[in-house]
Formats: structure tokens, sequence, C-alpha cells
């Protein structure tokens, strides 16, 4: 309970929130259409600062008994598996076994300034989705009938720190933990590794770990992983030294873990993937807060080896940030637009290429994005899966909601989707985080190819 | 003849109503606001001399312990002077009390500047308000400080 955990320190926060409610509350924060804001020529206005920046979150309440999000015409949803505690990414192991990592945010550093106390609070509504245990493990799902219905689950590994990202390469599998990649022995058919793990690298973790998942893929060839390390601030509030190898993508070399800084500039970057038409890197980033309801938005890109995409300096390439001190007019300069914008605040945390064949042809190659949703503007904008189509390995046309019905009529969050996946069957798979389930999206005509 | 002791004190000086045992409230809690403001003006030129983040959050630390201090010290006061029509009636009063409520204001708008992130929780807006701030306080703490040592409020005797 919110009241529960309240101290000396989080009331006066909260009072002083309250005072600011109150005196602004009823004001529109004058947002415009989220839609204007997708696509590679976002419409970028002027930025804002505020006394009080614009709150709303959706409160948590969960799914009831027999309800499901809603899905775009042509596809059925039903739920994999629930009553999982966080569940944030999804990974499928070639066998068909479903990782599901559960895992939760590391204690918060001591606050630096009462509104971190004041933060602290609003991110306990945004994630709080009742008592879900300890979490921090994997859960293995076996649907070895292919019918959405698994029939084994096991705890496939446990006792992790906030992991998030899975990538297997032979036998070799490694979990980003946020403050490390750990290597445990795999072998076909596992449903529990008991071995204890080997640390490849450390990652930037805490003490204050402000952005912490890490997101992991491996390189085509498995001799490279790629770990998406976010920034340590909304917009470098608690210094630029804690930012050292952070708003990074690095590049670990596997075999002796040594890692490099393959492109910088990147807010918050998650779902890393490579397209498979073009061979790039992909990533979605959670750009910065605080500037607008429609600042700044996030996006997708390809990621280019040595790229700076403008984080904190400037962002949408040469937009300065007049909150970063000091300035750095050298990298503005070589700041590259990202390829496609999301729209603003909808927090993308999952990222997936569709590989499959078994849904609709109008999904085969493009990307199924997992919006998290929004906390910084009046009306909510995320909370939900959408889809890009691509061609030619670039984005080719408008995102379109493909899973939607998070939120309920009244704006309360019956889940939230973060991971998304696709299965061995070609279903799209999604972790709902303060659902604690995870969907799974199939043809709603049953494609006949077993 | 009446014995009552407030008559007795509004004969010679006039009282203090927020008062332990005959010591006034009020002026044991207006040095933390003053010091609190003051310091944040000197917080907040250090980190626009510096840009080293630890300086504008002391700067919003000592904000709000500045507000909490001056909205207790405010309470006290206005106690004071609403209960005493002879406090109300000397010169420095009012004029005191306003400034003061101008204070507290600027400085809440200036905690409110001073939770944005990073530069521009401090330069310009917030040092701006920080100075203003501190501009008023010898002219609201004069005229405070006339109240008792010129017109002897809340003293005894």
């Amino acid at each position: 309970m919110i009241f529960g955990k309240l101290n000396p320190a989080r009331s006066v926060g909260l009072a002083v929130l309250l005072g600011s409610t109150l005196l602004l509350g009823g004001c529109n924060d004058g947002s415009g259409d989220p839609r204007a804001e997708i696509g590679p020529n976002p419409k970028l206005p002027d930025l804002k600062q505020f006394l009080f920046p614009p709150i709303h979150i959706a409160h948590v309440v969960g799914w009831k008994q027999g309800e499901t999000p809603n899905v775009a015409q042509g596809l059925k949803i039903q739920a994999l598996a629930t009553g999982l505690q966080h569940p944030r990414s999804l990974y499928v192991l070639p066998n068909g076994d479903i990782l599901v990592v559960e895992s939760k945010a590391p204690p918060a550093p001591t606050p630096k300034r009462p509104k971190d106390i004041v933060m602290g609070w609003v991110e306990s509504w945004a994630t709080s989705g009742g008592n879900t245990g300890t979490s921090n493990r994997i859960t293995l799902l076996r649907d070895s009938k292919g019918d959405g219905t698994p029939d084994v689950r096991s705890v496939f590994l446990d006792h992790l720190n906030s992991p998030f990202g899975v990538a297997l390469v032979g036998n070799d599998l490694y979990v980003a933990n946020t403050d490390a990649i750990v290597r445990y022995p795999y072998k076909d058919g596992e449903t529990k590794i008991d071995a204890p793990g080997k640390t490849l690298t450390e990652l930037p973790g805490g003490p204050i770990d402000h952005h912490w998942t890490k997101s992991l893929v491996a390189s085509p060839d498995g001799s490279l992983l790629y770990v998406g390390v976010g920034s340590n601030s909304n917009i470098t509030e608690n210094g630029m030294e804690a930012e050292h190898n952070r708003a990074d993508i690095l590049e670990v070399d596997r075999a002796t873990g040594r890692f490099r800084v393959f492109a910088s500039g990147l807010r918050n970057p998650n779902g890393l993937t490579f397209e498979p038409q073009s061979g790039a890197l992909w990533t979605v980033v959670n750009e910065r807060d605080e500037l607008g309801p429609d600042l700044v938005p996030d996006y997708m890109t390809s990621v280019k080896d040595g790229a700076f995409y403008g984080w904190p300096y400037s962002y949408f390439g040469q937009h300065v940030d007049p909150r970063v001190k000091p300035q750095r007019p050298d990298l503005v300069a070589k700041a590259i637009v990202p390829d496609y914008a999301l729209s603003s605040h909808v927090a993308p945390l999952g990222l997936a290429f569709y590989t499959g064949t078994s849904l609709p042809e109008a999904y085969r190659g493009g990307a199924f994005v997992g919006e998290h949703g929004s906390w910084n503007r009046d009306a909510l904008n995320g909370y939900k899966v959408v889809f890009v189509p691509f061609s030619g390995g670039k984005p080719n046309g408008m995102a379109q909601d493909v899973v939607t019905g998070f939120l309920n009529s009244d704006n309360q969050a019956r889940g939230r989707p973060v991971g998304v996946a696709i299965d061995k069957s070609g279903a799209l798979l999604i972790a709902d985080d303060v659902g604690n389930t995870v969907w799974r999206v199939t043809s709603a005509e049953r494609v006949t190819s077993r | 003849m009446k014995d009552d002791t407030k008559t007795l004190y509004t004969t010679a000086n006039p009282y203090s109503t927020a008062q332990i045992a005959g010591h006034p409230i009020h002026p044991m809690l207006v040095p933390i606001p003053i010091a609190c403001f003051i310091g944040a003006l000197v917080t907040d030129i250090v980190y626009a001399v510096s840009g080293e983040i630890m300086w504008a959050d002391f700067s919003t630390w000592l904000l709000i312990v500045g507000l909490i201090g001056g909205v207790l010290a405010g309470i006290a006061g206005l106690t004071d002077l609403l209960s005493n029509r002879h406090i109300r009636a000397q010169p420095p009063a009012w004029p005191h009390g306003i400034g003061n409520i101008v204070v507290l204001v600027l400085s809440f708008f200036n905690l409110l500047v001073h939770t944005r992130d990073a530069w521009t929780s401090v330069v310009p807006t917030g040092l701006i308000l920080s100075i203003i701030v501190v501009l008023i306080l010898p002219v609201t703490g004069w005229l405070g400080w006339s109240m008792v040592y010129r017109y002897g409020v809340g003293v005894l005797r």
C-alpha cells in the first residue's frame, strides 16, 4: 500500500505534490494528436518547461477472470501463462521453449533531492501490480502441442539481479542482470539450470541505476553481444559522472568480456534485435521527459557503429536541450536523426520483427513494439502493442494498433505490455508486467501448417 | 481593577499569544527561513558557476526546509498579529507580515522551478527568484526587529 510506506520525508514530498496539484489542478497540458508524432518526420512543437510537469499514470487494477486485451481484426489472443511475478521480457529457445524473465527494479538509491521521493511514489503507482513475490527469476514455459496451453512450467533460473536481456549462443546462455552479463551452461531440453553463473562482464549498475533494464542480443555470427545500457537520469540531473558508459549500446566480445561503446546518445535503448532483411541492429529508445506532452517522441532506429543519437545534448537531431550544462555543440552537430518516431512518452520497451508465417500476410517482415505507456502527459499514450510495417529493411507506413485494451474504460491499467517475442509457431508473445501475464496472439483462423 | 496577567502585559508591551512560558514562538522560528533562503542563494550561485549538480540539490533541500520553517513562523506570527490589536496597531506590523508572505510565495515557486532537472532548475529563473527573496529579507527583517526592539512586542516588562 502507498500509505503504508509513508515516511516523514516522503510526506513532505507528498504535501508539495498535492499542494502543487491543487494549484494547477484542472489545467490541461495542451497536448496535440499523438499520431502526428509517428513516423520518420514527427511534428515537434517548441519545448516547454513546467513549474509542475503533467503527471498522469494509469492506476493498476489488474485483469479480472476472463478479461483479455483486444486485438486487431484477423487475430485472437489468449493468456499463455498467468500468475507470474512481474514478467518483463521474453526469449524463445531454439527448441521452442519460452523463457519469461520476471524482474523487479533494483532498490532505490537514497534520495538526492525532494523530487526523488515524489518520483519514487509516482513510479510505485506505475509498477504496483499487487504483491508479486520476490521476482528476479526466469520461468520456462513449454507448449509441446503448440496450442497455447503450456504442459511444462518450471523455474529455470532463480535469485537473479533485476534481469532483463537473454541471449543463447551455442550452449552458452547469457543473462543480462542490471549489473553484469552472466553466462550459464545450457543443454537443449533443460527446464532448469542449477550450475552457477559466471560473470562475463560487469555493467553500469547501482547505486543510482535509474534506467536499469539491460537489453541483450547476440550478433548473427555469435562472436559479439550487444547490450543496451540506459541513462542514469532523465537529463543529467544526477551529474555527468553518473553517466559513464550509459545511454549507450555496448558491444561485448564474447570470448574475453571486453567491451567498447558501439553507439551512444541513446537515452534508454531496449528491444535490441537484428532486422532480418538488412541485418542491421535495431533498438527502441525511451526519450527524455518534462519538455511537454508532445516532446520528445520515443523512437525506433537502426543503430550505426560509432554513431551518436543526441542524448543528453540534443533530441531528434539538432534540437538542443537547454537543461544540459556544459553544452556540447560539437556533439550536437553530429547527432543522428532516428529512423522512426513512435510518439511521445509511449515508453517502448519491446521490439520483435515478425519472422513467422502463421499470422496474417500483412505482418510479415514488420516490427511489433511493446509500449509500456506514458506518465508525463495528461492524455495517456502507449499502453499497447503496435505494428510498424517494413519494406526493404526500413519502416514503411504508419504504425497500427495491434493489441490494445490494456487500459479499461476508466483509464485504469489492467496490464502494461513490455517485452515482445515471436514463438516457434509464429505467434506473437507479450510480457505484461503489472498484469503478471504472458499473452499469445495468433491468427483468428487456425492456420493448419502442423 | 483587573488582575488578568494579559491585561498587565498590554499596559506595558503588546503581548505575544503564540508563546511558551512568556517566550514568543515567532522569533524562535524566523532564523530557519532566513538562513535557508540565504543558503539557497549561495548554493544556487555555486551551481551556476560550477555546474556541479550537488549544489543544485542543496538548494532544493534548503528551499523546502526554509519553506516549512517559514510557514510555521508565519503561523506563529499571524497568531500574534490577529489576536492582539495592539500588535496590529504597530506601524511595521502589516508591511512585515505581507512582505514575508511574498517571500514564502516566491520561495514556493522557486521550489517548483528547482524541481526541474539539471541546469534550468537554477539558471536563470531559480537564481533570480533566490536573489529577489534575499533582497526582500533584510527589509522585512528590519521591520520585524523594530517590532521587538523599538515597540517591545512580546517583551515582558
